[in-house]
């Protein structure tokens, strides 16, 4: 399943949910404005991962880190963006320290009442599934073989 | 693609990588192959970002130079892509108000790009 960066596009109804959102009520956007606005969206991913990577390479790291991406930003000149970007990291950090804080302390739990709770966890992790569908399966893996 | 059986070798790698920007404390290895944290931990990074990061992550692998990146920093350039989508949208709109329309088009974006040093790089890119 080869994709090109021409082929992959972001999903037209988040676009369109995040342009709503930063204009103002009443003002319409045409399709084509739209349809261009999520190629440059496309676009801003692939230049900011170049430049990111390009710091990551200096540094002789073969992973990409967040540091790296505000480092790209700043050369791309989207200084702005750096604040807003450092909370939003704050709040995802807290976020994943909490998961697997969460999740550590079921699967103790899981391990202590293992048959007594099988149903019940396996609610839960209905639940989760369900969490699952609406965000993303894929938050983990990042090998590459290129 | 992988399902989250195969998550788990690819975890450690990530989170150590994770761990690069922050103290090792942060963030508890997941050696141990904790599969189940990553469905989890991504369900939650979903609601802080609104752009699926399996889609931007998919986009910077696109990118032969790049190896690996670390969870955060495809979660950062979500949020990054959304900062500009908010920016690009808002200064094209100024050129709408100037033709007196209330709706935004593409000649609108043009002119934004051509006229905002930020959207350089956009310059022949677009069909």
């Amino acid at each position: 399943m080869a994709e090109r960066p021409e082929d992959l596009n972001l999903p037209n109804a988040v676009i369109t949910r995040i342009i709503k959102e930063a204009l103002p009520d009443g003002v319409n956007v045409s399709k084509e404005a739209r349809r261009a606005i999520s190629q440059a969206a496309s676009v801003f991913v692939l230049y900011a991962t170049s430049c990111a990577n390009n710091f990551a390479m200096k540094a002789k790291r073969k992973t990409l880190n967040a540091g790296d991406v505000m480092s790209a930003m700043e050369e791309m000149e989207f200084e702005r963006f750096l604040q807003p970007l450092r909370e939003a990291l704050e709040a995802y950090k807290k976020g994943q320290k909490g998961k697997k804080e969460a999740s550590e302390q079921k699967r103790k739990d899981k391990e202590k009442n293992s048959t007594d709770e099988n149903d019940k966890s396996r609610d839960e992790e209905d639940e989760h599934m369900d969490d699952e569908q609406e965000g993303e399966n894929e938050g983990e893996e990042e090998d590459v073989e290129n | 693609m992988a399902a989250t059986a195969s998550a788990a070798p690819a975890e450690s790698e990530l989170d150590r990588s994770g761990a690069e920007d922050e103290p090792r404390s942060a963030e508890p290895e997941e050696d141990g192959g904790n599969g189940q944290a990553g469905p989890i931990a991504a369900a939650q990074q979903h609601r802080l970002a609104k752009l699926p990061l399996s889609r931007i992550k998919a986009l910077m692998k696109a990118d032969p130079d790049v190896s690996l990146a670390s969870q955060e920093s495809v979660f950062i350039i979500a949020k990054a892509t959304e900062l500009f989508v908010e920016m690009i949208a808002k200064d094209a709109l100024v050129y709408a108000q100037q033709g007196k329309r209330k709706t935004l088009q593409r000649k609108d974006l043009d002119n934004a790009i051509e006229a905002i040093d930020e959207f350089a790089f956009l310059e022949g890119t677009l069909d």
